[in-house]
This record gives C-alpha cells, structure tokens and sequence, in this order.
C-alpha cells in the first residue's frame, strides 16, 4: 500500500513535468535523410563526435549563424549545419526552411547593413547605411558618411531611394536619388585663420553595382554627385566614389 | 501523519490535473471547432481519418538565434608620446558566418603627458578637456576556430581571430581617421559567454606635437563578452 502511493506519486509528478517539457518551445524536426552529423562547434572545422540516423528526431535548440545546436532523444548535445538540417521534416510533414544566406535570400532580404571605405573629393572618407528593402526593385536607405581631411572634419548624412532595375541578376546595377546634411568643422589650427562650422543641405544623385559575393555577403561599389546648397553664391558640387560590403537579414 | 500526506497528495492530484487541464480544455475546443467548422462546410466531404492531433505550431523563426556579440572591455593602451593609459570601451559584434565578423568598437582613455612637459614643467601641449582620447572602429574579423584543452575533461571552443578596421580617434581637438588592426583570443564558456583578450594597433596621422607623422597607440584589453 506504501509503496502503491509513492508510485502513484512518482507518476503524477512525472506526467506532471511531462506537461511542461511539452510546453517548453522547442522545434522537433525528424531525419529522412540516411543520417545527421552532429559536431562538438558551429563551425565545420569542429569534429564530427555523434551520427543520428534516419528516423530520429531531434529538438532544435538555437542557432549561430549556419549552425544549428541540437539534442537528440538519448541526450546527444552538437550542431548540425544548416544545410543538413534543410532536408529534415517538422513534425507536420513539412520540410524545414532554413536561410543559408543564399542569393535567393539576399533577393527576399528585409533589412541590410553596410560599411563603406572610399574618397570623397580626395579625403578618406568612411560610411556606414541601413536599407531598408520595400519592393524587389526599391529600397530605402539611411547613411552615414565621416570624411576626415587634412583641413577639414566633415560628416555627412542622406536619406535616399535606390532604384535596382534587375534585381535578380548577381551583378546588379543601381541608381540611387537623395537628400542630407553636411557638417564641416575646420581643424583645430585652422580655427585661428577664421574658418568656422559649416551646415548645409544637399541632393545627390548616384550609381552603383553590387554584387552578391559570398554566403551572407554582398559587395557594393558606388558613386554619387553631390550638390550642396552652400549659403555663398555658389553651389558647391562634391563627388564621391566608394567600395564596400554588406549584409542582409 | 497520515492525513497531511494525504493533503499533500491530492494537492499534488489537484496541481497535475490543473496543469491537464489546459491541454484538455483546448483539445475539445478545438475539436469543437473543427465540427463546428465541418458543419459549416458541407459542400467539402469530412475526413476519412480526422486524428484529432492538437499540433502546436512552431516557426524556424522562434529558433533563438545567436549572431550578435555584444560585450564591454578594459585594458591598457600606449598613447604615443603621452604615456599609456587606462582604456575602457564597449564591443557590437555580428557574425556573418562561421569565420567572418563585422565588429564595431567604442572606447574612451585620458591621455598622460610628454616627457618633455614633465621635463620642462612648462605649460602643457593639451588642456584637460583635449587629453580625452576616445576613438571608434568598424572592422572585419577572420576567426580560426578551434579548441582549448585545459585538462582531458575540460574542453573549452575558442578561436584566434584577427581584425582589419577603419575608423576615427578624436584627440588633442581634433578627430583623425584612424586603420587599425589586431588580433585577439576568444574562449567560450558557454555557447553565449566568451573571455577575449586582445591586442590592435590603431594608426593615424598627428600633428599634435608639431611636426606631423603617423603614431601608432598600441591596446591591450581583456574583454567579456554576450552572445545574443
């Protein structure tokens, strides 16, 4: 009779963690593919300590970046590739959709980061822009533009449209229309000989290519024509030509 | 005696069937509406096999995901011609793939002053305010990955990576555009928790001593850092 209640006991507390385990939100998905490699790192350097074979199922735990930790039933811990786990099935029979920072996700992006080096009127200039990706063909992009001169510290931000008119080419080119600020500060010894801060509008208009490069990666070179509204009596016509990379979530 | 344990008991009862109850209740609800729905629908033939699963739906998108890094750093660093200081700054790190990151630094330091200001005990080349040296970067980092063995048990993934960055350093009044470039040690404790320790030279073009040319201020930090 003792024992009789400690089991029932026993039972009503595992069914009722059970229930929680349950709750808990974890992905299962299940193998179809004639086996699973499960690695001790997310990346593939990592050595393989642990196969799980068709028919198994597996809980997805987290992910960083292509790499996918997860658990077995028996309690085998490692990460799986993304590309692996591309080909199991979750538990309604659908295949798992996994990004592997493809160019057909670069075409489905939301949102995009990138970094620039280049010259703006022969001072280095650095940038840094967020787009936003609204239709296939136009995005909206914010940037960010420091150019530090011998002479002169200039910082410089725009909002503008870029038009992609073949966006489903890996080599693609771009126009881009927009408007911003400047700001120019004079170095500190220039300040004596009575240069001082500076703010003005501007417009641009420019062109660009990109070019989807790597796994996650696109790289950009890009030109752009800027007009400033200075308040002397001319407009000052500043050009900017630079390169670099992005990457897209 | 007895008689608590049997509190406790259909307390434990009560507790379980509480916790049921929700799966319970939702599986006859929407058993419910499935009927519901069916009889609403008469044109389509029912289900030959309906089994009644309540399957719960979970997107890759609820996959936590841990590309981000975010972390805070101290350290030492040489600021040519005026001492080496103490350095503090915060790290934003996103992890493009498996070997490459993208890393943006921030970090603040007061510079000391020229031998030849001790020296001399003239007036000084800066005023306080100007021997606030704080400089940003943006760089691109390669990791080797690989792991650590402490013992034969204790087993640590960690990587060696090095860093290619551009960015600014404002010092003496002025902001200059800064190259650095470095490399460092990351161990991770956990899939989310990792030590760095890290060494980057950042170069630029001063003319704050008078003549102009290119000073190298080396760092050294020991970082902690999150992945999220």
């Amino acid at each position: 009779m003792k024992l009789n209640r400690h089991f029932l006991f026993v039972i009503i507390i595992a069914s009722a963690f059970f229930s929680f385990s349950v709750k808990a939100d974890d992905l299962v998905v299940s193998i179809v593919e004639p086996y699973v490699d499960f690695r001790t790192g997310p990346a593939s350097e990592y050595p393989i300590f642990h196969v799980a074979e068709q028919g198994e199922s597996i809980t997805i735990l987290k992910k960083k970046t292509g790499w996918y930790k997860a658990i077995t039933n028996k309690g085998q811990e490692g990460w799986v590739s993304a590309e692996q786990l591309g080909k199991t099935l979750k538990p309604n029979g659908e295949q798992l959709y996994v990004p592997t920072g493809s160019f057909e996700d670069y075409t489905n992006r939301t949102f995009e980061f990138s970094a620039f080096g280049g010259i703006l009127e022969s001072v280095t200039a650095m940038s840094v822009a967020t787009a936003w990706n609204v239709t296939g063909n136009l995005v909206v992009e914010g940037t960010y533009t420091q150019a530090l001169g011998d002479f002169s510290e200039n910082t410089l931000w725009s909002i503008r449209l870029q038009h992609h008119t073949f966006p489903e080419w890996k080599v693609s080119p771009y126009l881009t229309i927009g408007a911003g600020g400047i700001n120019t500060r004079p170095r500190s010894n220039l300040v004596q000989s009575g240069d001082e801060v500076r703010n003005s509008d501007f417009y641009e208009v420019g062109a660009g290519l990109r070019y989807y490069f790597a796994r996650n990666m696109v790289i950009k070179f890009e030109y752009r024509n800027i007009i400033a509204l200075t308040d002397r009596d001319d407009q000052e016509r500043i050009e900017e030509f630079k390169l670099g990379f992005s990457v897209f979530f | 005696m007895k008689f608590s344990k049997n509190v406790v008991l259909s307390a434990v009862i009560i507790l379980s069937i509480a916790l049921f109850n929700g799966h319970v209740f939702a599986q006859t609800s929407s058993v419910k509406s499935a009927a519901r729905m069916m009889q609403e629908n008469t044109q389509q033939p029912p289900a030959l096999i309906d089994p009644n699963i309540e399957r719960r739906e979970i997107n890759e998108s609820d996959i936590d995901t841990e590309d981000l890094e975010i972390g805070i750093f101290g350290g030492f660093i040489s600021i040519e011609d005026f001492e080496s200081s103490e350095v503090v700054g915060v790290s934003l790190a996103y992890h493009i793939n498996e070997n490459l990151f993208l890393e943006a630094r921030y970090a603040k330091a007061t510079a000391g002053q020229t031998s030849f200001e001790k020296l001399s005990g003239g007036a000084p080349f800066l005023t306080e305010e100007e021997r606030d040296y704080t400089y940003y970067n943006l760089s691109l980092g390669y990791n080797i990955n690989g792991e650590t063995f402490f013992t034969d048990n204790l087993v640590f993934n960690s990587d060696v990576y090095f860093t290619f960055g551009a960015g600014s350093t404002e010092f003496g009044g002025d902001e200059r555009f800064t190259i650095s470039a470095g490399a460092g040690y990351r161990l991770l404790f956990t899939d989310f928790w990792a030590l760095k320790v890290d060494v980057r030279d950042h170069v630029f073009t001063s003319d704050i001593i008078g003549i102009e040319k290119d000073v190298h201020n080396f760092a050294i930090t020991l970082s902690t850092t999150f992945f999220f």
